[in-house]
């Protein structure tokens, strides 16, 4: 079968392909430089309105990475430092938590402090106090007398 | 870093083209700019700080997923499933030559009678209604290689697929455009 074409290798083809291309694409950028005025006026708008965009972002990086210097040399206040100054936001928002903790185990521990401070009291105010009489005819007392020192 | 006046140059040299390909893919003049400009504002929010040469791969990507987004946000299913799919036009017989046509096309004089009987205007707007009617992943590739002048690497890094793909893509694509013009007599 002798076909023509079948000279052709595939590089040829693509060579082809390409040139077709490339017409298509110049006979689309003449429909893109032809536009109509209100789309221009517009696109223009939009590019405007990014740009503008574009310079607040700037800004707001900027003011983020500024840095605040208080008068003398030993007051100093940095703002921004991206991932540093944001591992320190998180362990400053631990702060308070740790703070409540911390006052509960003094709130418990005070509590059981004044419980003991009671106890003793009444021990010593008792141990302290003279033995009624009537104490020695107490069966109870007696029997709390007789009974082992372990108990 | 590109400075202002870096971004505003790059800009403005997408920007019709840029509003061409979204016209294509939703056929309608205010979704187009609204997508370009939407492309834009997130170019200059949020990439403006890269590299001027960078720019346009970043620009492709972001005009590409904005029109997706725009597409999710229509939901209009009928829609995605026209302009989303890859599937080949229906009339495919497999007769048609595709050496023997982009020959014609690109030397012949056989043509030149039809085209000179239609004004540039209709042929321009034959050959967009054509582009237009190519499935969405074709028209993006042939459209960043020959438009864009993308090279495949490129192509396949903005549309986040593999270089054998673009091939494929851009391969079809030009067929499915050489038949089609052919068929109504036209040369590119």
């Amino acid at each position: 079968m002798n076909h023509p074409h079948m000279i052709l290798s595939s590089g040829g083809l693509e060579t082809l392909q390409s040139r077709f291309a490339l017409r298509v694409a110049g006979r689309l950028s003449q429909s893109a430089d032809e536009l109509p005025h209100d789309i221009t006026e517009r696109l223009k708008a939009a590019r405007e309105q990014a740009l503008e965009r574009s310079r607040l972002a700037r800004r707001a990086e900027a003011s983020a990475g500024v840095q605040v210097t208080g008068n003398g040399s030993s007051a100093s206040l940095a703002l921004g430092g991206g991932a540093r100054s944001e591992r320190w936001l998180k362990l400053a928002s631990l702060v308070p938590l740790l703070a409540l903790v911390a006052g509960f185990l003094l709130i418990d521990h005070l509590r059981v402090k004044s419980q003991i401070r009671a106890a003793a009291d009444i021990d010593t105010a008792l141990l302290a106090d003279d033995l009624p009489l009537a104490a020695y005819s107490d069966p109870g007392f007696v029997e709390f007398l007789k009974a082992p020192r372990d108990r | 870093m590109a400075s202002e006046k870096e971004l505003s140059d790059f800009l403005k040299s997408v920007e019709k083209r840029a509003f061409k390909r979204a016209l294509y893919a939703v056929r309608d003049d205010d979704a187009a700019l609204d997508i370009v400009q939407d492309a834009m504002i997130r170019l200059a929010e949020k990439y403006g700080d890269r590299p001027p040469a960078e720019l346009p791969l970043v620009f492709q990507r972001i005009l590409s997923n904005a029109t997706m987004d725009w597409f999710r946000r229509r939901k209009v299913r009928s829609g995605v499933v026209r302009n989303f799919s890859d599937f080949e036009a229906p009339g495919d017989d497999g007769s048609f030559d595709i050496l023997e046509t982009l020959e014609a096309l690109n030397g012949s004089p056989a043509f030149e009678s039809a085209a000179d009987s239609v004004s540039r205007g209709q042929i321009l707007e034959i050959i967009e209604s054509q582009v237009e009617q190519l499935p969405a992943r074709q028209r993006e590739a042939f459209l960043l290689r020959y438009w864009e002048e993308f090279d495949v690497a490129e192509t396949a890094a903005a549309m986040g697929c593999s270089e054998g793909s673009v091939k494929t893509h851009c391969s079809r694509a030009v067929h499915a455009l050489a038949k089609a013009l052919k068929a109504k007599g036209i040369e590119p």
